[in-house]
């Protein structure tokens, strides 16, 4: 991995016109698009991994609008899955017909989107920390769901994300059961839940889990609980899942 | 003459000439009431037929089969192709009063050859639709039969055979009897696969540490490798040469190629950093004085 020079200013999420060229500094990522014609632009990216990503943009007019914005976490190394597997670093104990509320971080990647008129495309997608992008599974290999998985850390409140590989997502837990329950982990579809940006940092959709009896089993039913936030929605091209809940078993 | 001449370059002439054609077909018979003409009517249907069920199954595949799973999708067309077929050779033999069993019964003992001739045939079409019927693999599967050394892309369960894409790119075409009967193991099935590795290391050098520096390199450079189930690591033998430990590693389905041809590499190269020895196969030999 390369290192950044002291004192470089990170950019921030947020829309760019492109004139002549921009250069778009993230941790151990370079972004940089130039004019190369009238209305052409070139782009250019070397991630934290050196991999490089040269494209050509041709344009309507003399200028390109794109936007730099959290994405979901599904995307690198390859897209394979829409759901999330969050480890807890810390179990979280739940007495018997209690709730809770925490933040933790989640990971997120980056996306670039060229502005049009009407709608944004996907021009790009990074990752700044991509060692914590790994896969993981949960249930046995024959009928499991393969999820991303991420180990992650408590927050403290929404303002306490990690700029640029983590945004702070609020997870509220019901315990409905008659027994107390410890929570080590949680695997829902990311799919539904938006992301949001302020500056470097960001947040996304919280959810929902409600531990409960259904017949003779204890399960975990994890819904999306939609944010109401004055910070900048980040586009998506994903199309929603129809899917929008998982229910996990309780260990 | 002339008046005839005359009847033959207006309408009439031509309709007459037509007419006159047409009886003489109608007039030679071939076997069993089969008459010239009505072969041709039967010709002209059965292409008709064929005109229909070519466009209804380009219909099929352009509008209606992207939403269907791909096998299901080509039996569907089947279905309607050799359907309209069907339907057609019937309208020709019940328009033209055709009676076959008279046909039938004199080729009883000529079917009897024939069938004894055709049990392969007749044997690989059953085992189609039992392909068909029961799905072992899916067209685009992954798949592995060991009982004939092929591994490959299923392409195709046809009416007769079926076609399996190998991975040196060349097309194997199978016998479905042969097919239906072997052992058939999909590596398509499961969301996640195993990949593993051999490797031995010497005695002098720590098992822990060895499996550190693997665990440790494996997280770093394979991104495919899943972080849970970990990877395994089982000490299988202590060797004449080394300590020799298995290394078990799950990745997605699709990722083979991520995983397997390079989980040695990767082993390898987090040994030399470590600076743990593989050793090379050694035998020692003590000479006696006596």
């Amino acid at each position: 991995m390369s290192s950044e020079p002291e004192g470089v200013n990170f950019s921030n999420y947020g829309i760019y016109e492109v004139v002549e060229n921009l250069e778009i500094y993230l941790p151990n990522t370079t972004v940089r698009i130039e004019k190369i014609g009238e209305k052409a632009f070139s782009y250019f990216r070397k991630d934290s991994e050196g991999k490089v990503v040269e494209k050509m943009i041709p344009t309507n007019s003399h200028t390109l609008k794109i936007e730099l914005a959290p994405i979901r976490p599904l995307n690198h190394p390859a897209r394979r899955t829409g759901y999330v597997f969050l480890k807890f670093d810390k179990e979280i104990y739940l007495s018997q017909n209690s709730a809770a509320s925490i933040f933790v971080h989640c990971p997120i990647e980056i996306g670039v989107f060229v502005i049009h008129e009407s709608h944004r495309e996907s021009l790009d997608w990074i990752t700044c920390n991509p060692i914590n992008s790994r896969f993981g599974l949960y249930g046995p290999p024959d009928s499991g769901t393969l999820c991303k998985y991420a180990e992650v850390t408590l927050a403290t409140n929404f303002s306490d994300s990690i700029p640029y590989v983590e945004g702070v997502m609020k997870i509220i837990i019901e315990n409905n059961l008659t027994t107390g329950q410890t929570v080590s982990k949680v695997i829902f579809p990311i799919t539904d839940n938006s992301l949001y940006y302020e500056g470097p940092k960001s947040i996304l959709d919280g959810i929902k889990v409600t531990l409960k009896k259904r017949a003779v089993v204890n399960i975990a039913d994890v819904q999306t609980d939609s944010l109401d936030t004055d910070w900048t929605k980040s586009p998506t091209w994903e199309t929603s899942t129809t899917n929008t809940t998982m229910e996990m078993g309780l260990e | 003459m002339g008046n005839k001449y005359d009847q033959y370059y207006n309408g009439d002439g031509i309709r007459i000439m037509v007419l006159e054609f047409l009886q003489s077909l109608s007039d030679t018979e071939i076997v069993g009431g089969l008459t010239l003409l009505s072969l041709l009517i039967g010709g002209i249907i059965m292409a008709a037929g064929i005109i229909i069920a070519k466009i209804a199954k380009m219909v099929f595949f352009k509008y209606y089969a992207p939403t269907l799973p791909q096998d299901t999708a080509k039996n569907f067309g089947k279905l309607i192709y050799f359907g309209i077929i069907v339907i057609a050779f019937l309208t020709f033999t019940s328009s033209q009063g055709l009676d076959f069993s008279g046909l039938l019964v004199a080729g009883g003992i000529f079917a009897v050859v024939i069938g004894f001739a055709t049990q392969s045939v007749v044997s690989n079409l059953i085992s189609g639709i039992f392909l068909m019927v029961e799905k072992p693999a899916k067209q685009g599967d992954t798949i592995q039969i060991p009982d004939m050394g092929i591994s490959g892309t299923l392409l195709d369960i046809g009416t007769f055979s079926s076609k399996v894409r190998k991975f040196d790119g060349t097309v194997i075409r199978i016998p479905n009897e042969k097919f239906f009967t072997s052992n058939i193991r999909s590596l398509t099935v499961s969301t996640v696969r195993r990949a593993e590795a051999m490797v031995g290391i010497a005695y002098k050098d720590d098992i822990d540490d060895a499996i550190s520096a693997i665990k440790y390199e494996i997280s770093i450079t394979m991104p495919f490798v899943l972080r849970i189930p970990e990877p395994e690591f089982r000490v299988e033998e202590l060797g004449d040469s080394s300590v020799n430990i298995q290394v078990l590693v799950w990745h997605p389905r699709d990722d083979w190629s991520q995983a397997q041809p390079i989980l040695l590499i990767t082993i390898k190269r987090a040994l030399d950093k470590a600076g743990i020895e593989i050793p090379f196969p050694q035998r020692v030999i003590r000479e006696s004085k006596d």
